[in-house]
């Protein structure tokens, strides 16, 4: 569905012109309904990646296709959730999630019934009204991630959606984002730091190298569906952790 | 609470006490000082008589007027600035020329040009509001978050949607300051104007105390400014507070 080839970014520093190239010679792709988890060193490319996919940043070279289309803009059948939430404080919790329907002219009452499930979902029943400065970061990312889904994408691109998250809660969102996956058959982006995080949620896990970014390694998770919490105590997972740590601290180093 | 809005009148009070004593014992003459007590009784006076109401009406409209000309103005040409380069390299230089300019140093002009009459009092009113809401408007604008701006784009906002549900509310809380500064600086730019040329308005009737050494007349019309002035920042904060509700800055402040 989603093809990048041979895609290369190259950033002009903007007060001493210093070229930064964060991106060189990726080539990836994603099929449809497939859950793929993009995992590497800080600073590597990966936001910059899904910024890309999303339209909002131009490739310096390259081809960047969704079915076999090439994303010249942004377009509402691929929905990003931000690394740092970028909800629009002058709105509420509600006003934020229906933004995107809101833009298309459904009508008010609609909008309502169509965002409860994601308000529900995300366990923000009771917060419809608070503004986004009233909210804690976990919850601010989760009022983000249902403003993403109201716009019922094709594709989903998550950056490190829940980096903010406790570990108990991050276990539970990431339950319900099995549970949201399986449901609407959307094809998800997911880039984050936790490698068992990447692994529990995945069909498959890329791993970038260090800036300029490339693909170093592609590792399948044969797990069963639907994931369950206890699979992180299995030899299988285990394996798998440890491979690609591995492969990861490599990078790092 | 009561103890703190007690508090609060506490100086006011004994500033009235104090200066009620050394004026009522005589230490100073009462034409360079005069009896608080006394000008109340003027100013009530004056009230009655229909003075105080008739150049309150006649200064408030001055104001009104330049005010809500450099509003409108303001807002719209700060808006085109902030939209388009070619506009602002245009009118870029004729801002950063005349923005420093003291209002009254253009005082004798706008009289030559406008005579003497309400046009050039509304037009200097009008400069000295202009500038904070015109710099305001293209500072709030263009220091929206470019990747908020990303976030409606990737929600499917256009051009045109960006500016109406991102970029205006984003800035409204730099507009709302500008306009909320440029109250105070009217009532300035007024009544500076009014004391240099005018037979009506509040400024000319403290002047005109002054010529007369009437001293509790210049006080009772100063005592009626600073009211009115009080009585607008007031006024001007509480409209802020509840545009901007959602604001946690001034959300905080809100609470009269
Ligand atoms: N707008 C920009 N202008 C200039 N340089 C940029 C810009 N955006 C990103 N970069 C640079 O590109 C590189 C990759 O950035 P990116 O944000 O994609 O990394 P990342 O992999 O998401 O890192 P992290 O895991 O810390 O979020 C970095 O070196 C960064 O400094
Ligand atoms: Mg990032």
């Amino acid at each position: 569905m989603i093809d990048a080839t041979n895609i290369s970014k190259v950033f002009n520093g903007r007060k001493d012109r210093k070229e930064t190239l964060a991106i060189s010679n990726l080539t990836m792709s994603v099929k449809r309904n497939e859950f793929v988890s993009i995992v590497g060193p800080s600073g590597c490319g990966k936001s910059t990646f899904l910024l890309m996919l999303a339209g909002l940043e131009k490739p310096t070279s390259g081809n960047l296709t969704i079915e076999g289309a090439p994303i010249l803009g942004p377009g509402v059948q691929r929905s990003i959730v931000f690394q740092e939430y970028l909800l629009f404080p002058w709105r509420t919790v509600q006003g934020n999630i229906e933004f995107g329907p809101r833009l298309r002219k459904v009508s008010k009452d609609d909008c309502l019934a169509d965002t409860r499930d994601f308000i529900e979902l995300m366990g923000l029943t009771g917060f419809e009204h608070c503004y986004p400065h009233e909210l804690s970061g976990g919850m601010q990312q989760r009022v983000a991630i249902a403003r993403a889904l109201a716009n019922k994408p094709e594709v989903l691109l998550m950056d490190e959606p829940f980096g903010a998250l406790d570990a108990l809660t991050r276990e539970s969102m990431q339950m319900e984002l099995q549970k949201i996956w399986l449901q609407t058959q959307c094809t998800v982006l997911f880039v984050t730091h936790s490698i068992s995080e990447a692994i529990f949620l995945s069909d498959r896990v890329v791993v970038m190298s260090k800036r300029p970014a490339i693909v170093k390694e592609e590792l399948k998770i044969a797990l069963d569906r639907p994931r369950q919490r206890d699979m992180h105590m299995t030899r299988q997972f285990r394996e798998y952790e440890a491979y690609l740590k591995n492969i990861v601290w490599e990078e790092v180093n | 609470m009561n103890q703190i809005k007690f508090r609060k009148f506490l100086s006011p009070i004994l500033i009235l006490l104090i200066w009620q004593t050394i004026a009522i014992n005589g230490i100073v003459p009462t034409w360079f000082l005069p009896v608080p007590t006394e000008v109340m009784k003027t100013l009530f006076g004056m009230i009655m008589s229909g003075e105080v109401p008739h150049h309150t009406l006649i200064s408030l409209g001055r104001a009104f007027s330049g005010y809500l000309l450099a509003a409108v103005v303001g807002i719209l040409l700060g808006l085109l600035i902030a939209w388009s380069t070619i506009i602002e390299d245009f009118f870029d230089p004729l801002i950063e020329l005349i923005r420093p300019l003291s209002t009254f140093a253009l005082i004798p002009i706008f009289f030559l040009w406008f005579g003497i009459g309400n046009t050039s009092k509304i037009l200097i009113i009008f400069k000295s509001c202009f500038f904070p809401i015109i710099i305001n408007t293209i500072a709030g604008i263009k220091g929206v978050d470019a990747k908020l701006i990303m976030a409606a784009q990737s929600l499917g906002a256009n051009g045109f949607q960006l500016w109406t549900r991102v970029l205006l509310p984003s800035a409204m809380p730099m507009i709302i300051t500008g306009l909320r500064i440029s109250t105070a600086i009217a009532m300035m730019a007024l009544v500076g104007v009014e004391m240099l040329s005018s037979d009506s308005g509040l400024g000319f009737l403290v002047i005109d105390a002054q010529r007369t050494f009437d001293t509790e007349r210049v006080f009772a019309g100063i005592g009626v400014l600073s009211i009115i002035g009080f009585s607008l920042d007031k006024l001007a904060r509480y409209i802020q507070s509840k545009a901007l509700s959602w604001h946690s800055e001034t959300s905080l402040g809100g609470g009269m």
